[in-house]
Order: C-alpha cells, then sequence, then structure tokens
C-alpha cells in the first residue's frame, strides 16, 4: 500500500540486528507480547518465519493473524515492511 | 486422514497436489499449512458443482433447438440437409412396412428383420435432428444471440456481481489505507 507509517520507515532504514519484535510495523504492545509467549521475541525471529514462508506476504499475513490475533491491516503491514527489509538487506 | 496426523513429507506433496506455493513444513509452519489445505479442500467440493450447471444450460439450449424443429420443417424446407434428411427418414419407414409385409408371409423371417429394423426406427429420429441442426445452425447462431441476451439475465448479472465485487475490495482497500495511520500513531 502506498503510505507507509514512520515505524515502518524506521524498521527498514537499518538492520534489524536485535530489535525487538514491537519494532515491526503493525506490532503494538498486545501483538508483541503474544508472539514473545510463543518465542517469537525478536523482530529477527520472525523474520525467520516470514523467510521459512518464501517471503510469500499472503501467507505470512495469514500466519500472524492466527498466531497473534492481529487484524488484515496489521498483518499485512507486518509482512509488507518485512518485505521491503528483505529488498534492501537480503 | 485428518491433516495433522500426517507427516511433514505428506504435507507437503498435498500442498504441491493443490499448486499452494510452500516452504518447509516444520513446526511453526504446520498450522498454516494445514488450515491453507482444509480451505483448498473445501474450495474443491464447492468447485465441483458448477461444472454441472454450465452442462445443464447447454443442454437446454439443444432442447430449444429441438422444440423449435416442427415450427421450422415448414418454412426451411428448402434446406439442402433438411431435405436429404427427409427421403432417408421415408425410406426406412417403407423398408418397415416392407418387412411387416413379410412378416404376413414368414415369420421366421420377420424376426431376423426386426433385429436389422429397430435400431433403424430409433435412429432416423435422431439423424432427422442432427441433419436439420447441422443445416440450421449457421441460421440459429444469429437469431439465438439476441435471445439470449433478452430472455437470460445471468451475463448482465455475472458483471454486475464482479463490479460490486471490485468496488467492495477498492473500498476496503481504502478505508485500510484510512487506518493504517491512525492507529500506528497509537502504537508508536
Amino acid at each position: 500500500m502506498s503510505t507507509t507509517s514512520q515505524k515502518h520507515r524506521d524498521f527498514v532504514g537499518e538492520p534489524m540486528g536485535d530489535k525487538p519484535v514491537t519494532a515491526l510495523s503493525g506490532i503494538g504492545d498486545t501483538l508483541g507480547r503474544k508472539l514473545e509467549e510463543q518465542g517469537f521475541d525478536k523482530a529477527s525471529v520472525v523474520l525467520g518465519q516470514f523467510l521459512l514462508l518464501k517471503k510469500d506476504t499472503d501467507m505470512f499475513s495469514d500466519w500472524l493473524k492466527d498466531a497473534s490475533g492481529a487484524n488484515s491491516r496489521q498483518a499485512d503491514s507486518c509482512a509488507q515492511c518485512l518485505r521491503e527489509w528483505c529488498d534492501a538487506f537480503l | 486422514m485428518s491433516l495433522s496426523s500426517k507427516s511433514a513429507q505428506e504435507i507437503s506433496e498435498l500442498l504441491d497436489e493443490y499448486g499452494i506455493k510452500h516452504g518447509p513444513v516444520v513446526d511453526s509452519t504446520r498450522s498454516l499449512y494445514e488450515k491453507k489445505l482444509k480451505e483448498a479442500m473445501a474450495k474443491e467440493k464447492r468447485a465441483k458443482p458448477s461444472p454441472d450447471k454450465t452442462y445443464y444450460r447447454e443442454e437446454e439450449e439443444q432442447v430449444t433447438y429441438v422444440y423449435k424443429t416442427p415450427v421450422r420443417s415448414d418454412s426451411s424446407g428448402d434446406s439442402g440437409a433438411y431435405m436429404r434428411a427427409r427421403p432417408e427418414w421415408a425410406e426406412r419407414e417403407y423398408e418397415h412396412e416392407t418387412s411387416n409385409s413379410r412378416y404376413s408371409r414368414s415369420r421366421p423371417e420377420y424376426k431376423g428383420r426386426d433385429f436389422v429394423d429397430e435400431p433403424y426406427m430409433y435412429d432416423s429420429p435422431d439423424t432427422y435432428k442432427h441433419s436439420y441442426l447441422k443445416s440450421a445452425a449457421p441460421m440459429k447462431s444469429s437469431e439465438s444471440a439476441p435471445k439470449a441476451a433478452k430472455s437470460s439475465p445471468l451475463i448482465p448479472l455475472w458483471v454486475q456481481f464482479v463490479f460490486f465485487l471490485a468496488m467492495a475490495v477498492f473500498l476496503y482497500l481504502v478505508f485500510t489505507n484510512m487506518e493504517t495511520n491512525e492507529s500506528l500513531k497509537g502504537i508508536e
């Protein structure tokens, strides 16, 4: 989607390093906590899941909705943010 | 038979079978792939009746052709194929009559003829129709096209439905875009 948030631009602008999962666009405190409970404590672990799904943003969105209870907008935002990060740094 | 009892290898093969792009089936991706497979399986079940529907519709069209046959037979008597078909039909009837007359003479002979004759009897109306359809097809195609447009609102409805869906998707995209900025500000 054409509009991106500041959070999105911050995440895509640099290597993710050991950023927490909440640094991902679309992942707030609530979703971040749910993901951490399942072991996805770092943004890079979520990236790992994204890569396991072969960078398929639709698949990843569906997974995120199932795993964290994110809505479509949050899931799409997170998927897009990871995809652009991959385009820039992989 | 449940998906959860299958091995990762089997899940992977099933995904290939249903044309779902997938990566490795591991613990973290398995539930997602199982869900996708269930959706694909349900879709396939629902998709099955639709080809039948189109088949029935085709059949209906054929029926209308057949119904028209007697009406048209008077006006389009000059069509070549029709003319050819008719004498054939008459000939067969004649043959049947001769076999009947033979029956009066000798019974066994009639029995022998009867086997030959019976297919003719059933065959003749069919060939009559088919040859008529062939000869009338070029004329009919122009006639039936406007008729289909008038009598069946199926095509316009379908277009309307697609248009409505497209509008709904567009509005939904607009809606999601609007919300993205609002709530992300809240998160930050």
